[in-house]
């Protein structure tokens, strides 16, 4: 999973050559073993790793504020989206729908890694809600929609369907 | 021991014994004196109280009717309690439904079926202390006749339904008194499930009101429910006699399942066994052979399917229809379309009362249609599901959630509550459906939705026994139980069609509810035998 994203992170970010990745462990933390020093382990430091490689930083986050904002949605990705329980994915949920109520990208007004890895870990969870719910979670709807038609972001994955116009009227929910 | 010695231990014994007897003596007295004096405190009371109450005619528990007398006495019903009776004086009998004693006054509210009025008794030169104490203390749902003033009052009263006026009580009798402990109080029945969570304050579950469906029965919530329902019956009856059908009585025990052999009930039929009719399916299609041409039957339907569903039921009513056609089978579903159309407009006309009731306990959106009504077919509504996201099968039947979603995208789309999905894949209908002429592996079959759920299935049928035979073989029907149902199309029969709805279904979708039981009156689930 996490090795097929980096692919698509890496077409995303206009990288010639593809990387050779190995996984290692029970959890199959991907590993990209560098000829310059000590391999790379983990998604978040690969990823980071390459858009540094892509010399694309800002997707990073330009002010120390929003690299901060950033770093804390790419750890939250790792730790707790992934492998989370059912009742755990209904409180993310609902933290990540109110959290984008007033916001167009997770850190400050611009696109950024963040959104590309929260996008392919929480795709799993999106394409399986009914209609219902997707308009419960109205504003998550709206970014994942927004995210997966970037040009250039959603590779291996499946697209979403959202609906243009609300089917549930808002006391239903 | 000495003679005198014994003579003084038996005198010793007799004092001891007067000293014992004296003691209980004494105080026997003491009791008798203390009751004497309690009674006649009582008595003094009484004599008191009788002296004081000049109202002792006005008021009290009258003897049980048993048609003692005739009284020529009008009673006025609490719905017709207006303004324009204003100083009138008028007797009224209804039950209370509370009452509450503030001082020297006590307010009761009077309660027939949807309609509640305020009732006024004050100490006066008209009712005594004990009149009043008498009204505050009877019992909740007691039935009661009251003669009373009507009178006209400056502000409205919320709380009751006849706002303009009140009552004020010159003579009180109770008809039949209630216990005090009910099993439920209706107050707790009427209140809105929101409301109930948000004050802190009780409502009622529905086990408990099912439990105790007379009382339940008695809110004004299930009085507009049950009256409405009435009227979906009736105006089903009106509209098609008014279409030229002719209604008509079809067995409930029947010698073979209809639908199908896995939901029927079995009953002992002296040296054999029969079932209990899952519909009445196959009669209304035996009539049409028989040349009545329109028919159509109001009866209860069996189904032991152990669905514990919100729509389910063992026992329902169903209204059916069977009709005979000329060329297309578009012309049943006109036929039954304006039906249904008829039905929600007798009722958005004539029962907005009673809709706005239920709507105060149950809040819902009012009940949409389009005229003509919108028919979809199958096909379009697999592509507005595939487009909405929903992985399926061309030819597969429609999940509930998915019939649900469907009804949410037809809804958004057409802003319509009612609409008819057409040309159902043949594979999952029953075997006496009519394959579609252009298309084999559709048929001309169709289900009728409200609200996004389904109100009626039906089709037009095959009217050739020798299609129908095939058609059962391929479904591996036992032709010998069905073989006084083939035998009737071999003597010449019309096409036809036609179709079943439930009578609560109905009322439940008409009205936004979300249970079944709640507008059946005594409902019968695979849980559920009384009442």
């Amino acid at each position: 999973m996490a090795l097929r994203e980096l692919n698509s992170l890496e077409r995303f970010l206009g990288l010639k050559k593809p990387n050779k990745y190995s996984t290692q462990g029970g959890k199959k933390v991907p590993v990209l073993q560098n000829n310059n020093g000590p391999a790379l382990i983990g998604l978040v430091t690969i990823a980071s790793h390459l858009v540094h490689e892509a010399q694309r930083p800002e997707l990073l986050g330009d002010s120390a504020e929003q690299r901060a904002v950033v770093q804390q949605w790419l750890e939250h990705r790792v730790t707790r989206l992934d492998n989370s329980s059912k009742e755990e994915v209904k409180v993310i949920l609902k933290d990540l729908n109110q959290y984008l109520e007033d916001k167009v990208y997770l850190a400050g007004n611009d696109f950024t890694l963040a959104d590309i890895l929260m996008y392919y870990g929480i795709h799993h969870i999106v394409v399986e809600l009914a209609v219902q719910e997707k308009e419960r979670y109205l504003n998550i709807t709206r970014w994942f929609d927004h995210i997966q038609h970037y040009p250039g972001v959603r590779h291996h994955l499946p697209p979403v369907v959202v609906l243009r116009n609300r089917v549930y009227p808002s006391g239903h929910h | 021991m000495t003679k005198e010695n014994v003579q003084g231990a038996a005198e010793e014994e007799q004092q001891a014994q007067s000293k014992k007897g004296l003691k209980k003596q004494q105080k026997e007295a003491e009791k008798a004196a203390k009751k004497a004096e309690k009674q006649a405190k009582l008595a003094a009371e009484q004599q008191e109280a009788d002296e004081d109450d000049f109202a002792k005619d006005r008021y009290g528990i009258c003897p049980m009717v048993q048609s003692q007398q005739k009284l020529d006495r009008a009673l006025v019903r609490v719905q017709d309690l207006t303004p324009e009776k204003a100083e009138q004086q008028i007797w009224v009998r209804a039950r209370i439904h509370t009452s509450r004693a503030k001082g020297k006054q006590c307010f009761l509210v009077l309660r027939h079926q949807q309609f509640t009025v305020q009732a006024l008794l004050a100490v006066g030169e008209r009712a005594s202390k004990q009149m009043v104490k008498f009204a505050a203390n009877l019992t909740k749902e007691s039935i009661i006749d009251v003669e009373a003033v009507v009178k006209k009052v400056e502000q409205k009263i919320e709380s009751c339904s006849q706002q303009d006026v009140e009552l004020h009580v010159e003579r009180i009798f109770v008809i039949s008194q209630s216990e005090a402990r009910l099993p439920l109080q209706l107050e707790d029945a009427v209140r809105p499930e929101g409301e109930g969570d948000e004050e802190g304050r009780a409502t009622v579950n529905q086990d408990t009101r099912l439990d105790n469906r007379v009382i339940d029965l008695r809110t004004t919530t299930s009085q507009a429910i049950f009256r409405l329902q009435s009227g979906v019956c009736q105006l089903f009856r009106d509209t098609l006699i008014n279409k030229g059908f002719v209604e008509i009585q079809t067995p409930k025990i029947i010698s073979a399942a209809s639908e199908g052999g896995a939901n029927v009930f079995t009953v002992s039929y002296f040296k054999t066994s029969a079932y209990l009719a899952q519909s009445p399916q196959l009669y209304k299609q035996m009539c049409i052979c028989a040349d009545f041409d329109k028919v159509f039957c109001v009866g209860p339907v069996f189904r032991a399917e152990d669905s514990n569903t919100h729509r389910h039921l063992t026992e329902f009513v169903g209204l059916d229809i069977e009709m005979a056609f000329n060329y297309h089978y578009h012309e049943v579903i006109d036929s039954i379309t304006d039906t249904m159309v008829q039905i929600f407009k007798g009722l958005r006309d004539r029962f907005q009362t009673e809709i706005q009731t239920v709507n105060k306990q149950y809040p819902s959106e009012p009940f949409k249609f389009l005229e003509p009504t919108l028919r979809l077919e199958y096909k379009e509504a697999v592509a507005m599901l595939k487009a909405a996201g929903v992985e399926m099968g061309d030819e597969e039947d429609l999940s509930t959630p998915n019939e649900k979603l469907l009804g949410r995208l037809v809804k958004e789309k057409y802003d319509t509550d009612f609409y008819v999905l057409d040309k159902y894949p043949l594979a999952v209908r029953p075997f006496y459906t009519m394959p579609d002429p252009n298309n084999p592996k559709y048929s001309n079959s169709y289900d009728m939705f409200m609200r996004g759920e389904e109100i009626l299935s039906g089709a037009q049928r095959v009217h050739d026994a020798q299609l129908l035979t095939e058609r059962a073989m391929h479904h591996n029907i036992d032709l010998e139980k069905i073989k006084a149902y083939i035998d009737s199309f071999r003597y010449g029969a019309p096409p036809h069609a036609g179709g079943g709805i439930g009578l609560e279904r109905v009322t439940m979708l008409y009205l936004g509810l979300h249970n079944v039981r709640q507008t059946s009156m005594f409902p019968r689930d695979p849980k559920r035998l009384t009442p």
